[in-house]
């Protein structure tokens, strides 16, 4: 067993800041050359005339999903160790409605944000110091929401341990719903009209 | 689709479906026995009945407890959102399938720390992770948190922390108890007496 390398104590802890400095980079570069630094190209998803952004993400889903079980299944990951993000389902459901109006509205998520005001994109700009004014007032305020925000705790909560079934059936039916969203996605692109930009 | 992207389809296909298809690991994978030992001599395994208390009040989303105390007992009291396995249980299906969440730290717990530790040394031998013992048990954890033992002597800051953090938590876990015993007498409607405000002048004469 030798991953999370960090977790199992190879790697000391310190060097956490530097690999999330390269892993970063790496993300960044992946998003500005996948186009992800356009706001045109993001919103033509809720448009129907771009859908890279859909398939971009759920290729990264699929391909980290398939690789960590073969990973786990050849010893070389030890699933226990990996952190897994507590859910707090009120404050998700009520952040990622928000979170889809600021996409839909801003033509930005928060990581594609921050590659378009890198490559200099005034939109890019402007979203990021909106960003930032947001997190403020989210700060500043937080003795209101504190409540909400803690609200419905789950705990780590697996996705196929609410169905009750195992994780490799359920990233089986994720690729072929991958897949199937791919197919469907070219041929609305087919049918709407093209958008120059 | 594209022909290229038809072939990654089909390929991320038969990848999935070979995870579904391979015969499982169920086989308990025994730890090197220096590590184990390393394991025993540390006393890192321990987390104090203080910790866990807090852990609890803060509704710790990591933290699982794994009361090992029988049945009838458990049913009796236990300490909440913890979880009664057997330790007989700890190697079967669902003790492992338990055991192996990710993302959580087990904490065990039984009377003392007898059965305790023996369940860490099983779990741990068979590579179960972030598992840890509640140190001294529920006696230790009643001990200390519901029966608060006052300060002696000239109490340093942090010990009058400490007795504050356990009378805060017994309040907790078992309520005040000041207001099952308290006898509120009836209250006695006051008569208000209504005095009338004589009018201040009387009409003059008009013109």
């Amino acid at each position: 067993m030798i991953g999370p390398i960090i977790s199992s104590g190879i790697i000391s802890p310190a060097w956490d800041n530097l690999f999330a400095v390269i892993l970063g980079m790496g993300f960044g570069f992946a998003l500005e050359s996948s186009g992800f630094s356009s706001s045109r190209k993001i919103i033509g998803t809720f448009f129907g005339y771009d859908f890279v952004v859909v398939k971009v993400f759920f290729t990264a889903a699929i391909v980290a999903s398939l690789g960590l079980l073969y990973l786990s299944y050849l010893g070389l990951v030890d699933f226990s160790l990996l952190y897994i993000q507590p859910t707090f389902l009120a404050s998700a459901i009520v952040g990622g409605v928000i979170m889809g109006i600021g996409f839909a509205m801003g033509g930005f998520c928060p990581g594609t944000s921050l590659c378009a005001a890198a490559v200099g994109r005034i939109d890019g700009l402007v979203f990021f110091g909106g960003m930032f004014i947001g997190v403020f007032l989210f700060s500043e305020a937080f003795p209101l929401f504190e409540n909400m925000y803690y609200s419905g705790s789950l705990g780590a909560k697996m996705i196929n341990s609410v169905f009750g079934i195992s994780p490799e059936l359920f990233t089986f039916i994720l690729v072929l719903a991958a897949v199937g969203m791919f197919i469907g996605a070219t041929w609305i692109q087919k049918k709407v009209k093209k958008v120059e930009y | 689709m594209e022909r290229k992207n038809t072939i990654l389809a089909i390929l991320l296909i038969v990848l999935a479906l070979g995870l579904v298809i391979l015969p499982k690991n169920n086989g308990h994978k025994e730890i090197d026995p220096k590590v184990l030992l390393n394991g025993v001599v540390e006393r890192s395994r321990y987390l104090s009945v203080d910790l866990v208390t807090h852990r609890i009040i803060e509704n710790d989303p990591t933290l699982m407890l794994i009361d090992l105390r029988p049945a009838d007992q458990f049913k009796t009291f236990a300490l909440p959102g913890a979880i009664n396995l057997h330790p007989d249980s700890l190697l079967t299906q669902s003790g492992t399938d338990l055991l192996g969440q990710p993302g959580k730290d087990k904490v065990l717990y039984g009377n003392s720390d007898l059965i305790s530790e023996k369940a860490w040394l099983v779990c741990s031998r068979y590579s179960v992770n972030r598992l840890y013992i509640m140190k001294g048990g529920m006696n230790e954890w009643f001990d200390t948190i519901i029966k608060v033992k006052p300060a002696t002597g000239t109490p340093s800051t942090t010990d009058l922390d400490l007795i504050s953090f356990r009378n805060a938590a017994r309040q907790f876990f078992v309520g005040s108890g000041e207001t099952t015993n308290t006898v509120i007498a009836p209250v006695q409607k006051e008569k208000v007496p209504v005095i009338r405000k004589a009018p201040s002048t009387s009409a003059g004469g008009g013109c």
